[in-house]
């Protein structure tokens, strides 16, 4: 097979390949004396050495050379590499290799100017015409594989090709099997797994049921009235009711709202030396929670992020939803700004790239794409949809925020403002008539100190009896507090986003970037989509007078939700899945490409996306159907034969044990002692971390306040994303990082989780809590405290056994350790919180 | 493993019409890939990520220690020795200038504020900065012809880090303990050691596992009895009442593990309870210096205030090598400007200060080293993210503003040539002008000496073989391997 293909593919190249002649001969621009034979023999002798010490090591290796030369043939050397033809036979000196080497322009070797000895050998060569030998006849060629073209037969990759609804399949009646499936969902699952002669795993208990279908809608554990509820509904529809109850419950938006700000990079400051807090971030979650609890369109969902400056009618929604692009990381002072400028352009290629297509467009920034049919010419014609789009900062307020206050609002604030203005101006000038008589003797290093706001006082005090008298510095001090309180206290601000904006209607023009390095453009591109997927050419539509932005944004968002489009539907029904069962049908949930995993069921995957889209890409719909079929509600316990046929699960014949999100173990440890607080939306909180933890900033405590303890116990949800400083048991618990999008999350297991989770202020506290409401419930009698705990953190009846082990533990440690009641108790609670089945899912 | 709906995977890319590259794919298959794209469902068999690994050829150095001057010394105070920069203080040059100032073209000549000796057989010349470690010249080769991407803190100490000047990518302790793993599992494998006065910009982005797992991140260690975050039990509770409880805890979870005997992520959270006990008594073990001789506390200089601190975690650092750890960094300088090497204000202050803190300790981490016949197989490297500029960053003063254009590192000891110097800068000292070298070449060398080959170790993230010296090969600096 591996040969056939090689063959086929390759052949014209191989034949070429296999001429035994150094084509030197018939095109040698400068006559020379010398014959062939000679000139080879320059080549062995003088060039190769050469060659060999100065610039192999990054040219010599045939499927990956430095820049795209390859120095070892002939033919790789005139065609050259990324920059062009390395030698112009009929122009030496403007040759390019002959120019680097000499040092004129680019430099290489970059270690160092070579001798001028080996330059001269190297430019001798050129002129001679580049003689080299060929491969001797006979001898196989290594063939040089380029990146996959764009072409008929590439864009067959399944997940290029236009979606099908495919035919449920039929299945054969078995002793087990006696009608036909319900739900669709379970003939495409029956079918492999019939197939493959596996069969499935018996249904999942009720508890480990509903505690699978809470968590993954709300990331909670289901309460004691909820399971006492379900386990006492006998009706064939008890299962359904709840999912239903779960699909209205305020807390899914919570849920899976976490797992889009996975995807889009989340964060609400911007990395680097200050880190600084992103405005109004918080909104822009509070709309994806909103969002999800009210079945908003995938396709609506989508257009607002992308383009919802851009629609008709923006509305606050559409324009908090464009915080989309503001989330990433922002260098306020980059050592090259056009530099940053494209890491900042990459950064939206990549994640909208990978998140709506599931395609790595991102790898075609220097060079096609290695991997995929993804030219470069794509990248930037893609970066050229966002090219009109301004950068985060300079000013922040300018580019970045928005007002979406109604008119009238607008007004009267507008009023409020120069009032406003008008007292902090007058302040001012009263400060500033003192710090110019302080000004006099300013070091230099004094003056960089003044112009931060907070150094002020101190750098005028210091000059208190010289320059500035005791009754000005009094004045001055009061006139700086009262301009601290104005400055705190600004008229109440209109509400505000966080959102895109663009330069105005016409941007800039696009180029190609050599090598991805943006000094060096080449051709000019227009907009435009992935190639390989037979886009339409953009249609950008003509937006109304007073929108000053391009429309490229709207063509990109209108095209990926149209139904030509084969890859947007199929990408969200796959994660759908994927955060139902752990784990897509395509593995690789943002990577359907050629290097991602295959769909282990295709045809399930389509029919999937196929339904997204009729049910209006509404998603409780299909959050519904999968989580009513038996392949979710079926039992994790093993099968040794199907576990050693399948051991991957690859045929989906059980339920794969999950452990919690880092999320969930924070939410639930809450949840398990009662203090977790279930307030929605807001402004981010910030739970209290170690001083040993924020000895790790620059400035201690920088950018963390400690908010008040009842918005401590929050939900995760809602604790502030800092970029340098993640709250340590999510970091612990593998909480996405937000420098790049998430599509997976990691499950680690390390011995720093558990000192964390039996060491740390955080769980010994939350124990103590435990333990105090547990003696509420329960009282005295260790029996019934065993019991509550347990079942507070299992959601099940203990066993006598598991009763009897706590409360000799509890007897034991109070008579072998000294102990009070109390302390035992919250000891035990402690282990409850260490327990594996409270952290994994069956 | 590689097997995918009944097919290899690389059938699959063939069947799927894709023929294009036989030999690249065959490359990118590796091992790893298959472990990622599994594991990350949290279903696969749980392997632990930081077992021992095969290295790609025979390591010179099993451990580095990356002594982290954090702010950027200046090199032409310290071992960029520039005779004819004497004599011309104040003078007003052509020069090009780039800092947190901003682009320059003039500039006013700072002349080093210290003489420098020659010192060794090889007859290095060090600046009076260095009065101790000057005397191990012989040992060390002497990079003088560093450049940075960027003259900004923030994103020039991401590149020192971790390659990128953006946020995101593992550091380098991360890559060498995704690559070989760690031989002591009662301790973490990648310790960072801070300046009291504060981390450094960007805080944990510095030794952050990037888009790796957690697992590769490092451990902070502080100094006192319990060295590492949440390691010491809580207060009132004794060994053996913790030990009641771990085993109570144990057997809970066995009853269960019992009932998916297949589910090795089970075992594995079992048995990181054991490891994170013995993690509380192995690392107070490793930090504790009681047991060291009054002749090591003094040549460390823990008797001396100023060189206490440093001359601690220098200590603690020799200590963890000898237990296993393979990657530790120790920062001099904390938080902003004076507290750390940044001399924007006055260089004398400042870098006598830090210097003098770091002097005596790492001579005598480099001595120590030596006479356990242990720096043989422990790689130092010395400097910090950028360098500082030759001339004055003011009108007036000495403040000398970074410089990425050229600057001097320093390595020793694990396979690196000693008494030797590389590279050089113009006469200023202001830009590399022989073998110039990118951050890149220096983790290059460090990941070469740890026997990965730094163009093969890579990671599959985000639809790219990452690299910590990034796609382009990129040679180690062959000029000071042993």
């Amino acid at each position: 097979m591996f040969k056939l293909h090689l063959t086929r593919l390759f052949l014209p190249l191989s034949l070429t390949a296999l001429l035994p002649i150094a084509l030197g001969l018939t095109t040698a621009q400068t006559p020379s004396p010398l014959s062939q034979a000679e000139k080879l023999k320059f080549y062995t002798t003088k060039v190769a050495p050469v060659l060999k010490a100065n610039c192999l090591v990054c040219h010599s290796d045939p499927k990956e050379p430095s820049g795209g030369l390859l120095l070892t043939k002939r033919d790789a050397i005139l065609k050259g590499g990324v920059t062009g033809p390395a030698v112009l036979l009929n122009n030496v000196d403007k040759s390019l290799l002959v120019e680097v080497i000499r040092y004129q322009g680019r430099m290489m070797p970059p270690s160092g100017k070579m001798p001028q000895a080996s330059i001269d050998t190297l430019v001798e060569w050129v002129k001679m015409g580049l003689p080299m030998p060929g491969p001797k006849a006979g001898e196989a060629e290594p063939v040089h594989h380029g990146p996959p073209p764009v072409n008929a037969e590439t864009k067959k990759f399944w997940s290029f090709l236009p979606i099908k609804r495919p035919a449920v399949p039929i299945l054969a009646k078995t002793k087990t099997l006696k009608a036909q499936p319900k739900n669709p969902i379970d003939a495409f699952i029956l079918a492999k797994l019939a197939k493959a002669k596996l069969s499935p795993a018996p249904l999942a208990n009720k508890v480990a049921l509903l505690r699978r279908a809470t968590y993954d809608l709300t990331g909670l554990p289901p309460t004691p009235k909820e399971v006492a509820s379900f386990l006492n509904d006998k009706s064939p529809t008890a299962y359904e009711k709840v999912v239903d109850r779960l699909l209205a419950s305020p807390h899914y938006g919570e849920k899976w709202a976490r797992h889009w700000m996975d995807l889009v990079r989340y964060a609400e400051t911007n990395s680097f030396e200050r880190d600084d807090p992103k405005p109004f971030a918080w909104k822009y979650r509070d709309y994806l929670i909103r969002s999800f609890n009210s079945d908003k369109p995938y396709s609506q969902f989508l257009t607002e992020q992308l383009a919802g400056d851009e629609l008709p009618k923006p509305t606050p929604e559409t324009i908090i939803a464009t915080g989309y692009y503001r989330l990433g990381q922002w260098d306020d002072e980059p050592a090259d700004p056009e530099q940053a400028r494209y890491d900042e352009l990459d950064d939206v290629v990549a994640t909208t790239g990978q998140v709506f297509l599931g395609l790595t467009v991102n790898c075609a920034r220097c060079h096609d794409h290695k991997i995929d049919p993804i030219p470069q010419k794509d990248y930037y014609r893609m970066v050229a949809i966002f090219q009109g789009t301004t950068r985060f900062g300079r000013p922040v307020d300018k580019n970045s925020l928005r007002v979406i206050a109604p008119a009238e609002d607008q007004k009267k604030y507008a009023a409020e403002l120069a009032v406003y203005r008008g007292k902090l101006n007058e302040l001012k000038e009263e400060l500033s008539s003192v710090e110019k008589k302080a000004f006099a003797d300013f070091t230099p290093v004094e003056k960089e100190e003044f112009k931060g706001e907070m150094n002020r006082l101190p750098l005028i005090k210091k000059r208190v009896g010289t320059l500035v008298s005791a009754a000005e510095f009094e004045t001055y001090e009061t006139k700086t507090r009262e301009q601290d309180t104005l400055k705190n206290a600004p008229p109440k601000g209109l509400e505000t986003a966080l959102s895109i904006t663009e330069s105005g209607k016409v941007p800039p023009a696009s180029h190609i970037m050599l090598r991805g390095n943006p000094h060096s453009p080449g051709d000019e591109v227009t907009p435009g989509f992935p190639s390989v997927l037979s886009p339409p050419e953009p249609t950008i539509p003509v937006l109304s007078a007073e929108t000053n932005s391009s429309g490229r944004r709207l063509a990109l968002a209108n095209w990926l939700v149209s139904p030509q489009n084969p890859l947007t539907a199929r990408v969200m029904a796959n994660r759908l899945w994927q955060y139902h069962f752990g784990r897509g049908i395509v593995r690789s949930s943002s990577n359907f490409g050629f290097m991602g995993n295959l769909p282990t069921h295709p045809e399930l995957l389509d029919y999937l996306a196929t339904e997204l889209v009729r049910n209006n890409w509404k998603l409780k719909p299909l959050h519904r159907q999968i989580m009513l079929s038996e392949a979710y509600r079926r039992s994790s316990q093993t099968d040794t034969l199907a576990l050693k046929k399948d051991p991957e699960n690859d045929f989906m014949w059980r339920y794969d044990m999950r452990r919690l999100s880092a999320e969930e173990v924070r939410d639930s440890i809450l949840a398990a002692n009662g203090s977790l607080n279930p307030t929605l939306f807001g402004p981010s909180v910030y739970p209290k971390i170690e001083a040993e933890v924020l000895a790790g900033q620059s400035i201690p405590g920088y950018g963390w306040k400690t908010s008040l303890p009842e918005d401590q116990a929050r939900r995760s949800v809602y604790v502030h994303i800092k970029r340098s400083l993640v709250l340590p048991i999510l970091a612990s618990f593998d909480a996405a990082d937000a420098d790049f999008t998430c599509p997976v999350r990691f499950v680690t297991t390390q011995p720093t989780q558990a000192l964390s989770t039996l060491n740390s202020v955080f769980i010994n506290e939350q124990a103590r809590i435990f333990a105090k409401a547990t003696a509420y419930d329960a009282g005295n009698d260790p029996d019934a405290q065993v019991k509550s705990v347990l079942w507070r953190v299992l959601q099940r009846e203990p066993s006598q056994k598991e009763i009897m082990r706590g409360v000799d533990y509890l007897a034991r440690t109070q008579k072998k350790f000294g102990v009070s009641k109390q302390e035992s108790l919250r000891r035990f609670c402690l282990i409850a919180l260490n327990l594996n089945e409270f952290v994994y899912l069956e | 493993m590689s097997e995918f709906c009944g097919r290899t995977r690389r059938q699959f890319i063939w069947e799927t019409g894709a023929g294009f590259t036989g030999v690249a794919l065959a490359g990118m298959l590796d091992s790893t890939f298959f472990e990622q794209s599994a594991k990350a469902d949290g279903t696969a068999k749980f392997s632990n990520p930081l077992a021992p690994k095969k290295p790609h050829f025979e390591p010179k150095a099993k451990s580095v220690i990356f002594l982290y001057m954090y702010g950027g010394p200046s090199q032409i105070d310290t071992f960029d020795y520039k005779p004819t920069m004497y004599g011309r203080d104040n003078q007003s040059i052509a020069i090009k200038t780039f800092g947190r100032g901003g682009h320059k073209n003039v500039g006013r000549i700072v002349e080093p504020r210290w003489k420098f000796k020659q010192y060794g057989k090889c007859g290095k010349y060090v600046s009076d900065l260095f009065p101790n470690l000057a005397k191990q010249v012989d040992d060390i080769a002497f990079i003088h012809s560093m450049t940075a991407d960027s003259p900004i803190h923030g994103s020039a100490m991401l590149q020192m880090n971790s390659g990128k000047i953006l946020s995101g990518s593992p550091s380098m302790g991360s890559w060498v303990n995704y690559g070989l793993g760690t031989v002591n599992q009662n301790l973490p494998g990648y310790v960072v050691m801070l300046d009291p006065r504060g981390g450094p910009i960007s805080g944990a982005k510095n030794w952050s596992s990037g888009y790796m797992p957690a697992s590769y991140q490092a451990t902070v260690f502080g100094g006192g009895k319990t060295p590492i975050l949440d390691l010491s039990r809580p207060e009132g509770l004794t060994d053996p009442a913790q030990k009641d409880l771990l085993n109570t805890l144990r057997d809970y979870n066995a009853d269960h593990e019992a009932l998916h005997t297949d589910n090795s992520n089970l075992a594995a959270r079992i048995a990181s309870y054991e490891l994170a006990y013995k993690m509380q008594s192995a690392a107070p073990e490793a930090t504790d210096l009681a047991k060291e001789t009054e002749a090591t506390r003094e040549m460390y200089g823990l008797n001396d205030k100023k060189t206490e601190t440093f001359g601690r975690q220098c200590l603690m650092a020799r200590r963890l090598v000898e237990r296993g750890v393979r990657f530790i960094q120790v920062y001099s300088g904390g938080s902003h400007v004076d507290s750390t090497w940044d001399a924007h204000n006055d260089l004398k202050t400042n870098h006598d200060l830090h210097a003098g803190e770091t002097d005596k300790p790492i001579a005598a981490l480099l001595q120590d080293l030596k006479q356990r016949g242990l720096l043989d197989s422990t790689l130092i490297v010395w400097g910090g993210e950028f360098g500082r500029q030759p001339t004055a960053e003011y009108a007036e003063g000495t403040g000398r503003d970074h410089n990425a254009y050229g600057f001097t590192m320093w390595m020793a000891g694990g396979g690196v040539k000693g008494g030797v110097s590389v590279g050089q800068t113009d006469e200023l000292g202001s830009a590399a002008v022989e073998d110039p070298f990118k951050v890149k070449n220096l983790h290059a060398t460090m990941l070469h000496l740890m026997g990965c080959d730094p163009n093969r170790l890579s990671y599959f993230y985000g639809g790219l073989n990452q690299k910590l010296v990034g796609v382009e090969q990129t040679q180690p600096i062959h000029q000071i391997l042993a």
